[in-house]
């Protein structure tokens, strides 16, 4: 036991000096990452990258097992599901009907004004490799990345629905922020109305629609399409419908089904032309010569200040 | 002949090691995208500070560095703070753990409690301060309550399972691991 005690009095303080240079060095890493964000960000994408692809062979049958035993239990309500889905098709010959109608207008429309359909919109489809861990960041790991062609703040949808966008790259695997993470921000359009709105995850399933210009306007089951405002997203993607909370927010329901998030696609997004310039104005070149005389003076007191002048 | 205890101790650090990879995979296994509610548990804290407080020689200082800096990095959290956080509670808990281990096993789950509130808070200051977004207190504080909840059955998975009991001061372990 002395001799115990006689250790522990010699690698205490070793250990102690240890923690203190280990836990100075792990602050320092927190400093570094928050002043010089993207480089560990890309750090932390390269690991992600060697990390989870070694992962998915011990994934791969755990997630199958887990999707089956989900599907087993769905099997278990197997009546209502099919009255459900008895309903819906009943619906949906309706739309359908509708739709095929207004194809057809469609077509005719297009071919009087002989639109060119964006041919730039293509997308590349990738899987579902694993989801952020945490439970207050909504994002999923896609198994493609730079290798594919993928940028950041592409567009990412479901068959039918937005799901997020990508945020960080690496290069086998991509980052997509879901919007229900709270550091989603999607301008979106609802649509009948056209009113412009904003979609702020909270990390909800159903994001909270705000900045809303006459929400009298909008009525539950509206539907919700990106905007393409600010270049972000193309627009006119479906992400879901409105709804009104108890409290009296609005909200959207998406239509991506978050419970089964597998195959995504990645929408090859161009960006948007922006206007930079003032448009050129009908006349003499705009920084008018005596205009630059007229400017003078108020920069000169700047000299002064800063001792330039001599 | 390596000596009975030197063996049990490596035997114990490499299980650490591969349950802690576990518990990552089965966190980045895309499954529960869609339930929102409770957020989960933080199994991977209950884990180490449990081993930490029942044999502190089965977690050395840098098991942990590499398990949560692994974490850090996959889980998409600032990394390194989170890490320093735990080693910091965890070296904490391992110095005071001699005076504990008499006591019964309520005090030790009231010490890993306040250990898990004290990481919470140090962490939000410290995120507070380097002004990086954060949730909301109400998620912070129900995933604290449901990592405190836990620790029992992680304690009796570790005990009746792996067959890791708690040491006493007496224990040749025990010595071994200071």
């Amino acid at each position: 036991m002395a001799r115990d005690r006689n250790d522990q009095a010699y690698t205490r303080p070793v250990r102690r000096l240890l923690l203190t240079v280990v836990v100075l060095c792990l602050v320092s890493l927190v400093l570094i990452w928050r002043i010089d964000n993207p480089r560990v960000e890309r750090m932390r994408a390269e690991i992600i990258d060697r990390v989870v692809p070694n992962m998915e062979w011990a994934m791969a049958p755990v997630t199958g097992m887990a999707r089956m035993l989900d599907d087993f239990q769905s099997y278990t309500r197997l009546y209502e599901q099919n009255q459900e889905l008895r309903r819906e098709l009943q619906q949906m010959r309706a739309w359908r009907e509708a739709a095929l109608q207004l194809e057809q207008e469609n077509a005719r429309l297009l071919d009087l004004n002989r639109v060119q359909l964006d041919p730039e919109l293509t997308f590349v489809t990738g899987i579902v490799l694993a989801d952020s861990g945490s439970p207050f960041r909504r994002s999923v790991l896609l198994n493609v990345g730079a290798r594919d062609g993928i940028l950041d703040g592409w567009a990412t949808m479901d068959g039918l629905g937005v799901v997020g966008r990508i945020a960080g790259v690496g290069e086998r695997t991509a980052r997509v922020l879901l919007l229900t993470d709270s550091n989603s921000r999607v301008p979106v359009t609802v649509q009948p109305s056209g009113q412009q709105a904003l979609l702020l995850g909270d990390n909800s399933l159903a994001p909270a629609l705000e900045f809303i210009e006459d929400p009298e306007d909008i009525s539950a089951g509206d539907r919700v399409v990106t905007s393409g405002d600010g270049g972000l997203f193309p627009a006119g993607l479906l992400v879901g419908q409105v709804v009104m909370t108890p409290d009296g927010r609005v909200r959207a329901r998406l239509a991506a089904d978050y419970a089964r998030l597998n195959f995504l696609r990645v929408m090859r997004s161009h960006p948007g032309t922006t206007l930079s310039d003032p448009g050129g104005l009908i006349g003499p070149p705009w920084p008018l010569p005596d205009t630059e005389t007229n400017t003078a003076p108020i920069s000169a007191p700047l000299l002064e200040t800063g001792e330039l002048g001599q | 002949m390596i000596d009975p205890v030197t063996r049990h101790i490596w035997t114990y650090r490499l299980i650490y090691l591969a349950l802690s990879l576990v518990v990552i995979t089965y966190k980045l296994l895309p499954l529960g995208l869609g339930n929102i509610g409770l957020p989960a548990p933080d199994i991977l804290l209950a884990l180490t500070l449990a081993w930490v407080l029942r044999q502190p020689a089965v977690v050395p200082m840098a098991s942990i560095i590499m398990v949560f800096l692994l974490a850090d990095f996959l889980f998409h959290r600032p990394p390194g703070l989170w890490t320093a956080l735990v080693l910091l509670v965890s070296e904490n808990l391992r110095t005071r753990r001699a005076p504990m281990t008499a006591f019964p096993f309520l005090f030790e789950w009231g010490a890993f409690a306040l250990a898990v509130f004290g990481l919470l808070i140090l962490n939000r200051v410290a995120l507070w301060v380097l002004m990086v977004d954060q949730t909301t207190l109400g998620l912070t504080l129900a995933q604290g309550i449901v990592t405190v909840a836990i620790y029992p059955i992680v304690v009796a998975v570790s005990k009746f399972l792996i067959g890791l009991r708690k040491l006493g001061p007496i224990d040749p372990e025990a010595a071994k691991a200071a």
